[in-house]
């Protein structure tokens, strides 16, 4: 499987043998001799129209670890955008820079679309509005088969804001590609998983052997899953904020919720938390949010790597 | 019933596009763009709406007197009257009878229903894969939401 030359704009793109492939990279990276050299002569062009923290610095820092340099820019408002360039120039124009690799962020979906298409070079979508975030995805199913050792068969339990957040989306697209896995949806009815990706689990219980269901309270599921994958209400998005408020008393995990667990369960969420989860849960072993978001550089790593043609 | 011997002229060569559903013969020559092909070729096209018809009581029908439509830029017809029929004509004979099928995707004819997507911001050319026919269900190519129904919205071409 060669990957060099090759963007990454949605999970929809790969194929579950391509997904396993760039999982399995992920210790050969790490173990790698001369890895702080792996990308030397290469730079990438960080695009990022939108503020990002964790996603723009593990980049960073992946490129760096593989020895490549970077280049680009943080904010839209210091470029041409504010004198309406459009996507496709800013891209093309970057393009003919010398770049290795581009990796974009933008408000709007579809524009890594439009990115990897105005550009000759590999480009990585790293958020295209509510759209997609592949590498987020790929780090969340590398996240979870590192602790479950598999991913066919997996028991996961998405929790919060299921509706406007494009991570569950994803994760959940994805793991519709596997065999068997058991999906819980849980959230307030407003906030419930959007009607064309319920339909697509329907359609593949049928061809995989996938189970789902909807539900209303955490409490319930705990003790059969094998992640409990939380996210954040997302205050900016609900119109009340007190609704939002309620949402967040409702959707609370504490410590002492976790009895039930079984001991295997981890316990993920994409960050930032806010309140979802309560800092006593830190402290046990089920909590595996921040090496998961390590993770995350691992997998950006190899990622590059792979498009840069530094491994095969 | 009353006789009413309402014909549009016969062509000698050209398409004929029949067996539309009554008041989609405009949207069809909207989407083909036969606006645009009529004035840059001085060609005539003919609409003709509500005639009678034993399948679909009343039908809607147009000539082209132009040929080069292919088979392949006819078959969005399908998309808006998926029982079409078109018949080639070629010096006053019948060449080519043929029915419409969906396509597997369409090109700048549609306009995405997601005000987020960035072909309703930029100057980028839609494209959407048909995802499923009945009910006909697209997919846009860029921002990847699906829809169907009413809200499939076609381009005004002029």
């Amino acid at each position: 499987m060669n990957f060099q030359g090759r963007d990454i704009i949605s999970m929809n793109d790969l194929t579950r043998e391509e997904i396993n492939y760039i999982l399995s990279k992920v210790p050969e990276v790490q173990n790698y001799p001369n890895k702080a050299s792996l990308c030397n002569d290469k730079v990438s062009a960080m695009l990022f129209f939108e503020p990002s923290t964790r996603t723009r610095t593990s980049f960073e820092v992946a490129m760096r670890n593989l020895g490549g340099k970077i280049g680009g820019f943080y904010d839209a408002n210091i470029t041409s955008s504010v004198k309406e360039e459009s996507l496709w120039d800013t891209v093309k124009m970057h393009d003919g820079y010398g770049f290795d690799v581009i990796v974009i962020r933008h408000p709007l979906k579809g524009a890594a679309r439009v990115a990897a298409e105005a550009a000759d070079i590999p480009v990585i979508n790293a958020g295209d509005g509510p759209n997609q975030h592949p590498t987020q995805t790929l780090l969340d199913l590398y996240s979870i088969r590192e602790t479950q050792g598999r991913l066919d068969g997996i028991s996961i339990a998405m929790v919060g804001d299921l509706v406007n957040g494009r991570t569950v989306h994803s994760l959940t697209e994805a793991l519709l590609k596997y065999e068997n896995c058991r999906l819980i949806f849980i959230s307030p009815r407003d906030l419930a998983m959007p009607r064309s990706i319920i339909d697509k689990c329907a359609r593949a219980s049928i061809d995989r052997g996938v189970t789902f269901v909807e539900a209303g309270r955490i409490e319930d599921h705990i003790g059969q899953v094998d992640v409990l994958y939380m996210t954040r209400i997302q205050m900016e998005r609900l119109q009340e904020r007190a609704l939002a408020e309620k949402f967040r008393s409702i959707y609370r995990l504490e410590a002492g919720m976790l009895s039930e667990a079984k001991p295997n369960m981890k316990i993920m969420h994409p960050l930032p938390r806010v309140t979802e989860i309560a800092q006593d849960v830190d402290e046990t072993p089920f909590a595996y949010y921040f090496q998961q978001a390590k993770n995350g550089l691992l997998v950006r790593e190899t990622l590059l790597a792979l498009i840069l043609g530094a491994i095969t | 019933m009353k006789d009413r011997p309402i014909t549009i002229a016969k062509i000698d060569s050209g398409i004929v596009i029949d067996h539309i559903p009554a008041g989609k013969a405009f949207l069809i020559s909207q989407v083909l763009g036969l606006n645009a092909l009529a004035r840059k070729t001085g060609d005539i096209i003919a609409i003709g709406i509500n005639f009678e018809s034993q399948s679909l009581k009343k039908k809607d029908i147009i000539k082209v007197e132009n040929l080069s439509l292919t088979r392949n830029m006819l078959n969005v017809v399908a998309l808006i009257a998926p029982m079409a029929t078109v018949t080639r004509i070629e010096n006053g004979k019948v060449t080519e009878k043929h029915k419409v099928d969906v396509p597997d995707s369409v090109g700048d004819i549609v306009m995405c229903p997601d005000r987020f997507c960035i072909t309703n911001h930029e100057q980028v050319p839609c494209k959407f894969v048909i995802v499923g026919k009945s009910p006909l269900t697209m997919r846009c190519h860029y921002c990847e939401t699906e829809f169907f129904g009413p809200l499939i919205k076609y381009k005004e071409k002029n």
